[in-house]
């Protein structure tokens, strides 16, 4: 059932954000994300006739996108000696404290939270997918980058009532996406 | 009755003005019209709720998306890949 075909010249704007995304939470870096993104992007164009057309093109997307980050780590700890914990006991000024104390303070963000907010990250991008493009442009414009009104009106040549209404769209159209699973 | 006029506000404007507040975009005067309103009005109080609780999800997300410098270098690498291939 080859039902899904793939369209590279589209990946750029539909799923660029989305597997950004995904790779910066796991990875904590930008330049580092932006690297793996787009390596996840070329990598797709080789194996673009490995696709079978079962999954989605954002599915198989990620699959890569997945090996490549696997890969970052795989690197990063083999330049690291072998992921060792070093621990100076004697640093400045912290002498006589117990090792107890140094462990890192969860009390506030839990790993749970973090797991939680990444789930929730991603099933925003996925509901905006939803939006055709220049209302999700629009809104994460505004919402994800914070840009202000006046500037975003002038780039796509728009009145601010014009804005609100894709905004009031948006938003509601979100909301019924995220109903079910986080309201 | 001239200052009911002035606080008067329907549904539609109602919803405008709870996303400008979302985004710190309402005025003093229209965020009192909308108080007023939402007093009045329980399906836009619902909206409101909704509204804030999505802005809250929004935040929690901490979401980022890659600039359009960054797009455009996806591009050019892509590109220049394929031309790299024939």
């Amino acid at each position: 059932m080859a039902t899904n075909h793939l369209d590279p010249e589209k990946w750029v704007d539909r799923y660029a954000d989305y597997l950004f995304n995904y790779t910066i939470v796991r990875v904590n870096d930008r330049e580092v994300a932006n690297d793996i993104v787009s390596e996840t992007f070329l990598a797709g164009l080789t194996a673009i006739k490995n696709f079978k057309g079962e999954a989605s093109e954002r599915t198989w997307l990620v699959s890569i996108l997945k090996r490549k980050i696997v890969d970052h780590y795989r690197r990063i700890n083999s330049n690291k000696g072998k992921a060792e914990v070093k621990i100076e006991y004697q640093a400045e000024g912290t002498e006589g404290e117990w090792l107890e104390e140094r462990v890192a303070d969860l009390s506030d963000k839990t790993a749970e939270d973090t797991m939680e907010n990444r789930e929730l990250g991603i099933a925003i991008l996925e509901c905006l997918e939803q939006l055709n493009e220049k209302q999700a442009t629009i809104f994460k414009m505004k919402t994800i980058e914070g840009i202000d009104t006046e500037t975003i009106c002038n780039e796509f040549n728009i009145t601010p009532s014009n804005l609100w209404v894709i905004i009031h769209r948006a938003r509601t159209a979100l909301a019924e996406c995220l109903q079910k699973n986080w309201f | 009755m001239k200052s009911r006029s002035i606080l008067r506000m329907d549904c539609s404007e109602a919803a405008e003005m709870c996303n400008k507040a979302e985004y710190k975009e309402a005025g003093f005067l229209e965020k009192l019209k909308l108080k007023f309103h939402l007093f009045a009005c329980k399906k836009c109080k619902k909206y409101k709720q909704r509204n804030s609780r999505l802005s809250t999800l929004l935040q929690k997300a901490s979401l980022h998306t890659c600039t359009n410098q960054e797009k455009e270098n996806f591009r050019k690498q892509m590109e220049e890949n394929s031309k790299k291939d024939t």
